[in-house]
């Protein structure tokens, strides 16, 4: 038992504080339909890891200077272009994918880490990795006290939020921001294709779960690191990929909320 | 009496073609404005200029002798209801309490709990607080919203669409208690037989403003449903009607 424990390692501290960040931003993204907003951050960073590889540059310095770039902008579309929003969002998803490829294809010799940037390993995260999720949860934890109500509002209603003068471009712009750190902080464990799932799954079983925002935010954090774990354990007896095996686990017990909400 | 609101000869377009064209109006304070007129007429975006969500093309809006964007603190906002996400795990009573947020305030004080609960009695809607805003009935969620609207503590309510989805019960007892109001009310509705109850001036829009009076004349639809241009016509607007 405890030579499983300590085989897991560093991956049981990075369920923890993901599961902190999943319960938090994968909450906000739910409400506020952010999802294909932020499955573009996302699958857009790969950008920033193939720039990290051409240029030598730390991985997580050039994902998140990448990922934030990316948030920035799709926060001025959405209030510049709202109606041509959905196919820009399509096309920074693609372009970032596709400037990772062609940095990577330029960058000399065989790189065999590229994969785990994609589709990730939780087993496999680095300890530097871990005070990156710890700085990062500290600033969605700090967010989410300050500008709570501000946020349900501007979810339930932005109509009204705007009429009652809150702070919608802002709140919105933060909230990208802070997907697109999330994300960052989340590539080594889940892959920039497999994230969003874990964003979105936990958040969607809490919501049918619970009467409040911040009920949803905690029971969506549970559930996230109880899936995680258990993905981890089913992986290490099938001895197959640990991403892979959570992500299907989740998908499994979503689709029977899913079934179960209808 | 004081105006609360001035319209100058408003244009608007959202493209080239106007959707609003040179709309002149003064609304004083305490008066009951019932808006009607067809679909695509402009009625929602005649609202959305009064809060200053857009911008004139031409002309001006002065509220309480401003800009629309600097009033909005003195509006209480009934927005229609496709707007909402109704899926959100959100209480009544914090949907109703976001009428006590503003640029500034981003959090509640004991003042904003008790007018809350005052509200919740004076709306009789106490016994929905708890419960979660998506399983509430279409009557039972507009009645928590219009609470919400007056959360603000407003000088002007702007209702657009209150009574849509809802039966025509509730729709007799929301009208009954806008009457009971006292403060300026601009309401968009199709629910004219109810809505034209107590109102002082009726605006019909349809690209351009038709001001009509409002007289106690008994109005019945033909053939089991209202025409609005028909109606106007009963009430003395036949330029509507030609137009």
């Amino acid at each position: 038992m405890l030579a499983i424990i300590d085989l897991f390692g560093n991956s049981l501290i990075a369920a923890a504080l993901l599961s902190v960040a999943i319960g938090i931003i994968g909450s906000i993204m739910l409400i506020n339909r952010y999802n294909y907003l932020a499955a573009s951050i996302a699958h857009g960073s790969y950008g920033g890891v193939g720039l990290a590889l051409y240029f030598s540059l730390p991985l997580l310095l050039s994902t998140t200077l990448f990922a934030l770039a990316l948030a920035l902008l799709l926060a001025f579309l959405t209030f510049k272009e709202p109606k041509r929003l959905d196919i820009l969002i399509s096309v920074i998803w693609a372009v970032g994918m596709s400037l990772g490829i062609i940095f990577s294809d330029l960058t000399p010799g065989y790189h065999s880490d590229l994969l785990a940037y994609l589709f990730g390993d939780i087993l496999l995260v680095p300890s530097s990795d871990l005070y990156y999720m710890i700085v990062v949860d500290i600033i969605v934890l700090l967010f989410t006290l300050r500008y709570f109500h501000y946020i349900i509002a501007i979810a339930y209603d932005k109509e009204f939020a705007i009429a009652r003068n809150l702070p919608v471009k802002m709140i919105h712009t933060l909230i990208l921001v802070l997907i697109a750190l999330t994300i960052v902080m989340s590539i080594r464990s889940f892959g920039l294709i497999l994230v969003i799932a874990l964003f979105s799954i936990p958040p969607f079983i809490a919501e049918k779960l619970t009467k409040s925002v911040q009920a949803m935010m905690v029971v969506s954090g549970v559930i996230a690191f109880l899936l995680i774990v258990a993905g981890l354990w089913i992986a290490y007896f099938f001895d197959i990929s640990a991403t892979a095996a959570i992500i299907l686990l989740a998908s499994f017990i979503f689709l029977l909320f899913f079934k179960g909400s209808k | 009496m004081q105006s609360a609101i001035k319209i100058d000869h408003l244009y608007f377009r959202y493209d080239k073609e106007y959707v609003l064209e040179d709309i002149s109006a003064t609304i004083t304070d305490n008066e009951y404005i019932a808006i009607i007129g067809p679909n695509g007429g402009g009625k929602s975006t005649f609202v959305k200029l009064l809060l200053g969500l857009l911008t004139p093309t031409k002309g001006k809006i002065e509220i309480y002798n401003t800009t629309p964007d600097k009033s909005r603190e003195l509006i209480g906002y009934l927005p229609q209801n496709i707007h909402f996400n109704l899926d959100i795990p959100l209480q009544a009573r914090e949907v109703i309490l976001q009428g006590r947020l503003s640029a500034k305030k981003r959090g509640f004080s004991d003042k904003d709990f008790q007018i809350l609960e005052s509200l919740a009695q004076n709306l009789h809607i106490a016994h929905l607080l708890d419960k979660k805003i998506g399983e509430l009935s279409g009557g039972e969620r507009q009645r928590v919203l219009l609470a919400r609207a007056l959360a603000t503590k407003p000088k002007i309510l702007i209702l657009d669409e209150p009574t849509a989805a809802v039966d025509f019960k509730t729709q007799k007892e929301i009208y009954q208690l806008l009457q009971e109001l006292n403060l300026t009310k601009i309401v968009v509705s199709h629910d004219i037989n109810i809505l034209l109850q107590g109102v002082d001036r009726v605006f019909y829009i349809n690209r351009k403003l038709y001001i009509h009076e409002y007289i106690d004349i008994d109005i019945k639809p033909k053939e089991g449903h209202f025409c609005e241009m028909e109606l106007f016509e009963q009430l003395g607007g036949e330029h509507a009607c030609n137009h």
